[in-house]
């Protein structure tokens, strides 16, 4: 009996301390991100990962050194701030009406738009981006954070799968009854089907909120001032890594890194739960 | 998820075409002659018919497309077999201080403005045939004495039953702007020669045929565009399934792990797994680019214990090196970028196994348990297979983003990685190259956009291939048979 | 029939949008893409001078010489406020990327903008500068003659030459070095094998490895028609320079290590000696204090015989976009910054080595222990004129001798790939 019980702590005792091993390694990179920004070393320190002394100056001069042309870390946070307030409103908006669409509604053409859809998907985004520059200069859109709007929210209706498979997931009877009291279609969406959505909508809405904070690729072929003020966050830090700047600015690089991560890891935090069912969701049920 | 598109019926787009347009001729044949007016006038039947307000809003349509077509489409579709042939000339006139510029053409913008206006025109040949059937079966409506809609209910029919031409059309816009438009030009770049040699404003460029296709086949030294896309399209199949399979285990077994009921606070263990992935992709990217630089401190250290020598003595690092070459030799790079991606994914697949292994019934584990099954058993043939059942749709798609997933690759070694291989580099590629990364350097650094878009167009060969198979063999068989143990 | 409505709307959508925003075919006026650009000085001529009428310019600039370019440009609008009422948007730009920048969207790019040399015929092709037509005879008698020349395509000046030390030589840290030792690397990496410190060079980089090829005696340069190469290093004596790089790669003393990188082990003191630029003179003065000093390049063992290196001297240039609104304007802003008093503040500030003449031979540029290397390496250096298609290549020829040749490749193959590679048609 008291040799099981030994066996047993020693198991339960491997079993944490391969977890902390496995955790460690996980989040030394995240270490080191949190350790530079306090560095008093504005390059790489590759001498030591702890820095050999700590300091807050990577943080104030991001905050607060306006007279930096390189980082204007406060203007991007502006910029990127009302880019996504905008392009998650007008995404969430598609998204859900193509959804429910394309979930609720039977009508002719449907199959061959939701094919369209699926073909579309499988061309690289990256291919059509000159053009997207160009359609966006011939509405003299370029330079400008309504053009960086348009191209995340314009073809966001594509992405309506997991709304979609949640929708698909609503029982049928309570719009049926609707319907028969003599409700329109558009009530049943709005006073029906969007209250019982509220998981599916925090998701959408949290997802299409983060594009903007995690793209450098378009953002960084439209806003091409050069003008540091006019970037968002991404393209600011990720311009900071240049071979020419990366040795006095990877520290505050890092504090950047640092402040945009609370916000995001918060929002991350919110929809993990509703990420897991979007992915599962439908497939669970249906 | 449940409609695959293996199930897409070409053959009933035909026929509902075909359909269409004998039932127009019939319209036309049967039609009084405000019907047979309205191909003219395109309001006619609907002034016959008392909707004045329809009448006059489908003739202002048809107003402003007539002005569309002869003042913006004609001109620029008279260029589009040539794509322009007037290049930009200036002359500066010192007294302005200003140059004069001749009337040159934009070879791209003809071929932007030319699409646009194809589809505008195309949309209103569709509204203009469709016109005149409705213009029919109005008559017919009026004839039966039954009353005409007026305007108030056809707008309101757009609330209820046609509701979901109110939710799709704007959302449809979008997708036609941004991505169809986009998408059919550089399709039509791959026929063309626009390259850093032909750019404009400054130069042309103009149709070359299949020319682009053939570069892509031909495997010489100096073109080496055949040897660099076999060589590039092998590593991204590679790396997708590499990508995808390593994380899709590594966050089951993790998931099984902590669920265990001998774990203790498994919420925490799960949060710090979840942090590494809240920090945004391209912050962690970078800083891990830079933790493994040549010269990084993950080199300082593996140097100081001593760890650089001994894989020098055991050959995995050149005898030349005074570091571990993470993600500049071409085996170290891919091993450590497929490392560094179960690294990312992991916590992903860790939180979406959570989520269904809760789901998993009860009684399939109970009925293991009474047979006797071993831990081990029970998951190779309960865990398994139910996970594979639920989530083979989210893995064909997860096959598909891996093939098209830039940023890991990207953050990882640009300006990093340097190939060794001059046929590589003659084509502007690199060992550790995915289709899109390529394609992506092709136009940003070198401005060759025609062979990337024929890259592009065989991107999209490849994933639709992958899909097509992957959905009629795996998702069908799946419908079928239903998930038992 | 149902269909009807989202077709009417896109198309009308469509339609109404195009024709708000696109005039057909190509107009004169390329439609401004600044948002600032002012419309306010239409007045054809200035016949009426006492009229001070808006310009409105773009300029890009490196981002180390931003506070130094912002007081130039007010500078410049205080000089002619009598007849212009001067705004300007200053934007990063540095100057070894700026055509990669550039040609994405001409028209997007800055009215002003300055630019490593070796991408003047890639911009110039692409038809994105303006020829220089103002003031030519002054611009060509104020610089130095080698710094015109790479200024000319095809007979025409097409730029304004900025500085002209835009080459590498060799730092060193004189209290390991003597100035005996820095003559050849052989003498270098004994002393620096001594004291367990590191001497750096970058390999993988055309820019650099051209140097042992000059120092053989071998040649890589544009051919006539201006886009690709001509390139002899396979030819006799090629293995030789191959050897001696494999050699220096393998010694333990030698590390091949990027501009940044370099600054890094400068500072944290690993790095005793590397050839390097101007760029990081002011850095590696710092951390090395009283010992810092900069030499010609070294001489290097090939076949057994000491060789000079040779190297790419390159110049930085200004250029005004041909798609200017204002071309007079901008044309006279690019003279203003290159003007004798520019290019000395650009020294004195940056330390920025004048392609101006007369500020050359200020006894501060002459003093500089960085300006001094640089004059001394010029007669051992070529102007850095060779087509696009020679850098990948170049570049990974470099990394094979890095990695120190793994796969075994015959010395002679890898020459003829690389040469391939180079000299291999355009377009």
């Amino acid at each position: 009996m008291k040799k099981r019980n030994v066996t047993k702590a020693l198991s339960l005792t491997t079993r944490h301390l391969f977890l902390a091993v496995l955790s460690f390694i996980w989040l030394i990179p995240i270490f080191w991100l949190v350790a530079n920004s306090f560095s008093v070393y504005p390059g790489i320190n590759i001498r030591a990962f702890i820095p050999e002394a700590w300091t807050l100056e990577n943080y104030r001069l991001l905050l607060f050194n306006s007279a930096d042309t390189v980082a204007r870390f406060p203007m991007w946070f502006k910029n990127t701030l009302v880019i996504a307030v905008f392009s998650c409103a007008i995404s969430s908006v598609f998204v859900l009406m193509v959804s429910y669409a394309m979930s609720r509604m039977r009508f002719r053409g449907r199959k061959l738009l939701m094919n369209i859809g699926v073909l579309l998907g499988l061309f690289p985004g990256f291919l059509s981006m000159i053009a997207v520059y160009f359609i966006l200069k011939s509405l003299g859109l370029t330079n400008n954070h309504w053009g960086l709007v348009m191209v995340y929210s314009g073809s966001s209706g594509l992405g309506y799968l997991i709304a979609k498979g949640f929708f698909d997931t609503i029982s049928e009877t309570l719009s049926e009854s609707a319907r028969i009291e003599g409700a329109t279609e558009s009530q049943v969406f709005l006073k029906i089907i969007i209250p019982l959505s509220r998981p599916i909508i925090v998701y959408t809405v949290i997802a299409s909120f983060l594009a903007p904070w995690m793209d450098f690729v378009f953002a960084r072929i439209i806003l091409n001032s050069g003008m540091a003020a006019d970037w968002t966050v991404s393209i600011g830090l990720y311009n900071m890594l240049e071979r020419e700047l990366i040795n006095t600015y990877f520290a505050r690089f890092c504090a950047g890194g640092v402040l945009i991560s609370i916000p995001i890891s918060v929002l991350f935090v919110i929809m993990q739960k509703f990420y897991v069912e979007g992915i599962t969701g439908g497939s669970v049920k249906g | 998820m449940t409609d695959s598109p293996a199930r897409a019926r070409g053959n009933n787009v035909f026929l509902a075409l075909l359909d269409f347009f004998r039932q127009f001729g019939a319209d036309f044949a049967r039609g009084d002659i405000f019907v047979k007016l309205s191909l003219l006038v395109m309001g006619a039947g609907c002034f016959r018919r008392g909707q004045i307000i329809k009448g006059l809003l489908i003739t202002l349509f048809q107003a402003v497309i007539i002005i569309f077509t002869i003042s913006f489409a004609l001109p620029y579709l008279a260029d589009f077999s040539t794509l322009g042939t007037v290049t930009r000339a200036m002359v500066y006139n010192p007294d302005t201080m200003k140059n004069e510029v001749n009337d040159y053409d934009h070879s791209f913008k003809i071929l932007l403005y030319s699409v646009v206006s194809l589809i505008v025109l195309f949309c209103a040949l569709v509204v203009w045939l469709r016109n005149l059937r409705s213009a029919r079966a109005l008559e017919v409506t009026a004839r039966q004495g039954k009353r005409v809609p007026s305007f108030i209910e056809e707008v309101k029919s757009y609330r209820n039953e046609r509701f979901h031409i109110t939710l799709l059309s704007l959302p449809c816009l979008g997708v036609v702007v941004f991505t169809v438009v986009p998408l059919i030009i550089m399709i039509a770049v791959a026929f063309t020669n626009y390259d850093q040699q032909h750019m404009p404003p400054g130069a042309l460029f103009t149709w070359v045929g299949l020319a682009n296709f053939k570069a892509l086949f031909s495997n010489s030294i100096t073109l080496s565009f055949g040897y660099a896309f076999f060589k590039v399209l092998r590593w991204t199949l590679i790396w997708a399934f590499a990508a995808t399979f390593t994380c899709y285990i590594g966050g089951i077994l993790l998931s099984i792990f902590i669920n265990n009921a001998k774990t203790k606070c498994k919420q925490l263990w799960r949060t710090l797994f979840v942090i590494s992935i809240a920090v945004p992709q391209f912050v962690t990217l970078l800083v891990v680019r830079n933790f493994f630089r040549n010269q990084g401190i993950v080199n300082t250290y593996m140097s100081q214990w001593g760890i650089t020598a001994f894989l020098q003595k055991i050959g995995l690092v050149s005898e030349s090196l005074t570091f571990i070459p993470f993600l500049t030799n071409p085996a170290w790079a891919m091993v450590m970028i497929i490392l560094i991606n179960i690294w990312i994914g992991v916590p992903y697949l860790m939180l979406i196994a959570t989520g269904i292994l809760m789901n998993i019934p009860k009684e399939l584990y109970e009925s293991a348990r009474i047979d006797g099954a071993s831990p081990f058993k029970t998951f190779i043939h309960v865990t398994m297979p139910y996970m594979l059942f639920v989530t083979a749709p989210y893995l064909v798609t997860s096959v598909v983003s891996n093939i098209n997933n830039f940023n890991v690759i990207f953050l990882l070694t640009q300006d990093v990685y340097i190939t060794t291989d001059q046929k590589l580099a003659n084509a502007n590629a690199k060992e550790i190259d995915l289709l899109v990364t390529w394609l992506y350097r092709l136009t940003q650094e070198y401005y060759n956009y025609k062979m990337a878009s024929v890259i592009g167009i065989m991107v999209f060969v490849v994933c639709a291939v992958f899909t097509l198979l992957a959905f009629n063999i795996v998702l069908k068989r799946n419908k079928e048979d239903k998930f038992q143990l | 029939m149902k269909k009807r409505i989202p077709a009417l709307l896109l198309a009308l959508t469509l339609c109404f949008t195009l024709f708000g925003c696109a005039s057909p075919s190509g107009s004169d006026a390329p439609s401004g893409s600044s948002p600032g650009t002012s419309p306010g000085g239409s007045s054809p001529s200035d016949s009426t001078p006492a009229e001070v009428k808006d310009v409105h310019l773009r300029v890009w600039g490196a981002e180390e010489d931003q506070v130094m370019l912002k007081s130039m440009l007010d500078a410049f609008a205080d000089a002619n406020k009598a007849q212009i009422n001067f705004t300007y948007d200053l934007g990063v730009q540095g100057e070894g990327g700026t055509k990669d920048t550039v040609l994405v969207d001409i028209e997007a790019a800055a009215d002003v903008y300055a630019f490593a040399h070796d991408q003047i015929g890639e911009l110039y092709k692409a038809g994105a500068l303006q020829e220089v037509l103002d003031n030519v005879a002054d611009i060509k008698s104020r610089n130095v003659s080698s710094s015109v020349e790479a200024a000319t395509v095809d007979g025409k000046l097409m730029a304004y030459p900025m500085t002209a030390d835009n080459g590498y030589f060799m730092f060193y840290n004189s209290s390991y070095f003597t100035e005996d030792d820095v003559k050849s690397f052989d003498g270098m990496l004994a002393k620096a094998e001594a004291a367990g410190k590191k001497i750096s060079m970058e390999l993988t980089s055309g820019w650099y490895n051209y140097a042992f090829f000059k120092a053989g005696g071998l040649n890589a340069s544009l051919n006539d028609d201006g886009v690709t190469n001509d390139c002899d290093w396979n030819g006799p004596g090629g293995t030789d320079v191959l050897q001696a790089m494999l050699d220096l790669a393998k010694h333990p003393a030698f590390v091949s290590l990027g501009s940044d990188e370099f600054k890094a082990g400068v500072i944290d003191g690993s790095v005793i000696a590397g050839v390097s630029g101007t760029w990081n003179a002011g850095a590696v003065a710092e951390a090395w204090g009283e010992s810092y000093a900069a030499s010609k390049l070294p001489t290097v063992a090939i076949a057994g015989e000491q060789k000079q290196l040779g190297s790419f001297s390159g110049y930085k240039l200004i250029g005004v976009n041909a798609f200017c609104q204002e071309t007079g304007w901008a044309m006279r802003l690019a003279d203003y910054l290159t003007n004798y008093d520019n290019s000395l503040r650009r020294f004195n500030e940056r330390q920025q080595g004048p392609s101006n003449t007369l500020a050359a031979a200020s006894d501060a540029v002459k003093s500089d222990p960085a300006q001094l290397a640089i004059a001394t390496q010029m007669q051992f250096a070529t102007p850095q004129i060779i087509g696009g298609n020679y850098w990948s290549p170049a570049q990974t020829l470099g990394e094979i001798i890095v990695q120190g040749n793994p796969s075994g490749t015959p010395l002679q193959t890898l020459l003829d790939n690389a040469v391939a590679g180079i000299t291999a048609p355009v377009g």
